[in-house]
């Protein structure tokens, strides 16, 4: 019985060994036609999942945002000599809904003429009210906090609304201008 | 063997493998994810976004002034900044206590020069789950979290060099 069992285990060692040599010869024919075929799935897959991720961002956005209810807010800037902005606080019918600190390098942006999008949201149709803060350094190196008030009449349709700083020569001081697109 | 004594022996492997895996701490959540992006006020007047820094190796320390170890651990800590921030490595020392004045004061006394940062309103550390303090979050230069680490001990600063050595080697 053991003999019988020895000569069958010694067979399945064989057959697994030679068919480990055949895999191996098989693998060393073919190895560069299938390297660079899967090089280019790869690629192919690569591009896919970049193109899934793109219309699963515009998806996203549609769905949480839809464009009949949706309300933007972009802070911009006009020279912004006499104000070096520090933070905006955005609230929307009595309620904060953006607060954002801004970096040297996000005001250097601003500067340029850069926008920054600060608040994205949703808003059934009507009157609602919105106010802005604005800290930052004014003349002087002294502190500076001013608000600006509007109410924003909401239609069918995306809002957009711009809060510009711009400065105000003859006062030397900002002025925050208030542009609805 | 008989029957009692192959259920004891179960019983004895089962409590054995139950207190090694309770023993051994348990991996963050937030390692391998993207940190979360943040801006604080710095103690240099400035505010400091955590994004600005991608392409840097960043360990982010959330400390108090009321925490001993804390105070034990910024001193080395300076030193491995001061070490290897010309090699694209900083440390951001965020601040948890509801006043300013004492980090402030705290941060000279101890010679920090790494930027320190105030999240009085716990906002970031809540963004981070902070549970204890100190919290070292070290993130990579693609703004992936890679390492997470609870409390300080004498020994931990060797661990976190050779962390923040590793991560300084790797391409972007």
């Amino acid at each position: 019985m053991k003999a019988f069992l020895r000569s069958i285990l010694f067979f399945l060692v064989v057959l697994s060994v030679s068919t480990g040599f055949a895999a191996d010869e098989v693998t060393v024919e073919q190895p560069q036609a299938t390297a660079s075929a899967l090089d280019g799935e790869v690629q192919t897959l690569k591009q896919d999942v970049l193109d899934l991720n793109k219309e699963l961002f515009i998806l996203e956005e549609e769905l949480l945002f839809p464009s009949n209810t949706q309300v933007a807010i972009f802070i911009s800037m006009d020279v912004g000599e006499f104000f070096n902005l520090d933070s905006v606080q955005i609230k929307l019918n009595d309620k904060m809904v953006a607060n954002y600190l801004y970096t040297p390098r996000e005001v250097k942006a601003l500067h340029r003429g850069g926008t920054h999008r600060i608040y994205m949201g949703n808003l059934p149709a009507g009157e609602h009210e919105l106010i802005a803060f604005f800290t930052g350094t004014g003349p002087n190196e002294r502190d500076f906090k001013r608000g600006t008030e509007m109410i924003v009449k909401k239609d069918i349709g995306p809002k957009m609304v711009e809060l510009k700083i711009s400065d105000r020569k003859t006062k030397h001081q900002a002025d925050f201008v208030v542009k609805e697109w | 063997m008989n029957y009692s004594h192959r259920l004891f022996a179960n019983v004895l492997l089962a409590l054995l493998l139950l207190a090694v895996s309770t023993a051994l701490p348990a991996a963050s959540p937030m390692i391998g994810r993207t940190a979360d992006d943040f801006a604080l006020k710095g103690m240099d007047g400035a505010n400091h976004r955590l994004s600005e820094l991608r392409g840097q190796v960043v360990m982010v320390n959330f400390w108090a002034t009321w925490c001993g170890p804390c105070r034990e651990e910024m001193p080395p800590m300076n030193a491995l900044y001061q070490r290897y921030k010309s090699l694209g490595f900083t440390v951001l020392g965020v601040n948890i206590d509801d006043a300013q004045a004492g980090a402030e004061k705290m941060a000279k006394k101890l010679g920090v020069s790494y930027p320190i940062l105030f999240d009085t309103d716990k906002k970031v550390s809540k963004q981070y789950k902070v549970s204890g303090m100190p919290t070292t979050v070290i993130i990579d230069r693609n703004g992936k979290v890679r390492h997470v680490h609870f409390g300080y001990k004498k020994g931990y600063m060797d661990n976190y060099q050779k962390e923040v050595r590793s991560l300084l080697a790797e391409r972007g």
